[in-house]
């Protein structure tokens, strides 16, 4: 075992950082609820840093790690689909990349928008189409940290891909758990800030054991499940992944109302970006079925 | 990055297996009920710790020269891990190659280490460790136990409790006070048992007879070279200890085993059919494995000779998490394991109630975590 990152994966995370610099110091004010940014989508993608899972060299993990640091920033892309999934379907199908659970299309998804890729994914297997505008309805008004789309039609005209199920299920868990990692690991960060800083009682927040502790619990959380979901990515093993994705829910219901809280009324406003963060998690709750869906799926795996 | 364990690693635990099969008693999951401090599991382990030691798997984290294989972390980790699993065979004496020895390596005079290391090595010794006190707890440092200079000995009072081992072991590894100085007036004492004035008593305890007990030193005379390291060197060598032991217990590793085990007691019974007992038994195994992965992230950086300093409290308290729910799982889906029908679950369940509270408390590290890792401004005193 050897749980550095390889000098690939140590110059591949300082070239984000570096290409992702003026964006995480981007002023926040009033962000809105989803901050998508097309400019950085652009220059990410031109960098080929969601092409990095094509390359069996770097393969998933690299891949995960890459998704896992995006996330941490306020700004969102559409970086955990695209650098996990579509490695298992090709390369020129057209970004975003929108998963979609067959029997669940009725749901808000993430990234969708008018020429986007959809895949379904399902008992009936795996196909993807191309949304068109009058398949998608925007929510912007949706309470989540996304943009988010709804699926008003399945066109019975998809591109089936002659890949198990599984393998895509696996991927998205895995994803999913790396995004997790990178937001509970950001929210974490910015709430230790704020608690640091504030001051009442004459002394800082940070101070006070009630605070510290779930503080403290939060980062042997956000730790867990940013191990698992690499472990996952490292063996792509269906009971890892489930794990991974099962842990990075469940911490997520565990920690976002603590970090609002710890904020007291700065933590409802639009104009601390903390929502960013902990309104993305709560889309990725969400995923699946929850963590019901990752449970029975782990149980499965693991104890058949 | 890399998970996969090397050929050699996935050797060292296979052996460790094969051997674990061929030596315990067939009555051992029975048998291993016995906490790993009674009298029945320190005779027994006197003589596994025997076998251990001729094949070479009693010390071999330690260095060459004192008769080890100097094999690294990982190597040490698969042992912690096998024997943990396995009920803890080595009794108290893991204890001993884990860390008392490296301290004596590190810190003992060479009379200290002719006299002391090679029982060690050989299997046949039992210490103890006298830290806690009545008074003195998570707050260590106000410990009370003086040790009086008088010439060119030390005459130790004061008591000492929830000392493991104390009641069969040969030597204690004694921490007291020397002068007022609250961390600098710490020493550390090696004093034989049948020392005249020290009286053992017993604790009955939930987690199996024989377990913790109380320690009274009653005007203890210690010569002054049984003193490790200098006076008011006790905090610095305790340091040093706890990175042999950062991590501690595997506890992980065995609150899978039980998991595993009582998943597949339901399924024989076709009582794993449900969904709640499904998602609750994920629940067990996500907290089990991000405990595990946790812990292998700081042995890896220990393999790497790294400094390893608040992350382990990380590791410590998810191992905490993983062993209550596994603990509660087991007592909601198999009930019957508590009354004795599946020993190796009840020999798990003893144990883990003192998961968060032995070697420093579950909220203790959350303290160490929000210092030390997370950087929060400290708590006024
Ligand atoms: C099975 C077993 C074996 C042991 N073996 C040994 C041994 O061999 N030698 C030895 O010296 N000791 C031994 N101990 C003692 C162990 O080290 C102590 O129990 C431990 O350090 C806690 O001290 P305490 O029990 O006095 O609890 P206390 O210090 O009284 O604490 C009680 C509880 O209060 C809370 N608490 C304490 N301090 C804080 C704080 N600062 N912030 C927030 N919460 C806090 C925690 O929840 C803690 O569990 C053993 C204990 C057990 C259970």
């Amino acid at each position: 075992m050897d749980l550095s990152l390889t000098d690939d994966q140590v110059a591949i995370l300082d070239a984000i950082d570096t290409l992702t610099r003026p964006y995480a110091g981007a002023s926040l004010h009033e962000a809105g609820f989803a901050l998508p940014d097309a400019q950085l989508d652009r220059d990410l993608a031109e960098g080929g840093f969601l092409d990095i899972g094509f390359d069996p060299d770097l393969g998933a993990v690299s891949a995960a790690l890459v998704v896992e640091r995006l996330a941490r920033l306020p700004q969102t892309v559409e970086a955990a689909a695209s650098a996990l999934i579509r490695p298992l379907l090709g390369g020129d199908l057209p970004r975003p990349l929108c998963l979609v659970e067959e029997g669940r299309t009725t749901r808000p998804i993430r990234f969708l928008r008018e020429g986007a890729t959809v895949l379904l994914v399902g008992p009936s297997g795996v196909s993807t189409f191309t949304a068109t505008a009058a398949q998608v309805r925007p929510e912007p008004e949706a309470l989540y940290g996304y943009p988010m789309a709804t699926l008003l039609t399945v066109p019975a005209e998809r591109t089936l891909h002659a890949i198990p199920a599984s393998e895509v299920l696996i991927r998205w868990r895995i994803a999913l758990a790396a995004e997790a990692a990178g937001l509970l690991a950001a929210a974490l960060d910015i709430t230790v800030a704020h608690v640091t800083d504030r001051q009442q009682f004459g002394r800082p927040l940070a101070t006070f054991q009630a605070l510290r502790h779930r503080l403290a619990q939060a980062q042997v959380r956000a730790n867990g499940v940013r191990w698992l979901a690499l472990k996952a990515a490292a063996t792509l093993d269906p009971g890892d992944a489930a794990l991974a994705a099962l842990h990075a829910q469940e911490s997520a219901r565990a920690t976002v109302y603590d970090f609002h809280q710890f904020f007291g009324a700065m933590g409802v406003t639009l104009e601390h970006p903390l929502h960013l963060w902990t309104y993305r998690l709560k889309a990725l709750v969400g995923d699946l079925r929850g963590r019901g869906g990752q449970g029975l799926a782990a149980a499965e795996a693991l104890w058949g | 990055m890399d998970f996969d364990w090397t050929d050699q690693e996935t050797a060292f635990r296979d052996r460790l297996r094969a051997l674990l099969a061929d030596t315990l008693p067939d009555d051992w999951e029975r048998f291993s009920q016995h906490g790993p401090a009674s009298p029945a599991l320190t005779r027994y382990a006197e003589s596994f710790c025997g076998t251990l030691a001729e094949q070479g798997l009693l010390i071999p984290h330690w260095p060459v020269e004192l008769g080890g294989q100097g094999l690294d972390p990982w190597h040490q980790t698969i042992l912690a891990e096998e024997m943990w699993i396995a009920g803890e065979p080595r009794g108290g004496q893991y204890m001993n190659v884990n860390w008392i020895g490296p301290t004596l390596i590190r810190y003992g005079s060479p009379d200290q280490q002719a006299r002391y290391l090679p029982p060690i090595a050989e299997g046949k010794a039992l210490w103890c460790q006298g830290f806690s006190e009545p008074g003195s707890g998570s707050d260590l440092a106000s410990l009370r136990t003086r040790a009086e200079r008088d010439g060119d000995q030390y005459r130790v009072t004061g008591q000492k409790i929830w000392t493991s081992y104390a009641g069969l072991a040969d030597t204690c590894f004694l921490v007291c006070r020397t002068s007022d100085d609250r961390k600098r007036g710490i020493s550390i004492l090696l004093v034989p048992m049948d020392t005249p004035g020290i009286t053992v008593r017993q604790i009955p305890s939930l987690i199996g007879e024989g377990d913790i007990h109380e320690v009274f030193f009653d005007d203890v005379i210690v010569p002054v070279t049984a003193r490790l390291g200098d006076e008011g060197q006790a905090w610095e060598i305790i340091g040093y200890s706890l990175t042999n032991e950062r991590l501690g217990i595997p506890r992980y590793a065995l609150a899978r085993a039980a998991l595993d085990r009582a998943v597949s007691i339901l399924k024989a019974q076709d009582e794993f059919d449900g969904e709640a007992v499904k998602i609750e038994a994920a629940h067990c195994a996500a907290l089990t494995e991000a405990a595990r992965m946790a812990s292998y992230a700081i042995v890896d950086r220990r393999a790497k000779g790294e400094a390893i300093g608040a992350e382990s409290s990380s590791a410590r308290f998810a191992t905490v998490m993983a062993e209550r729910r596994v603990c509660e799982f087991i007592v909601e889906y198999l009930p019957e394991a508590l009354a004795d029908a599946h020993p190796y679950l009840k020999m798990h369940h003893q144990r883990g109630i003192v998961a968060g509270i032995a070697a420093g408390a579950a909220e203790i590290q959350l303290n160490i975590i929000a210092t030390d890792v997370l950087k929060l401004p400290r708590e006024p005193r």
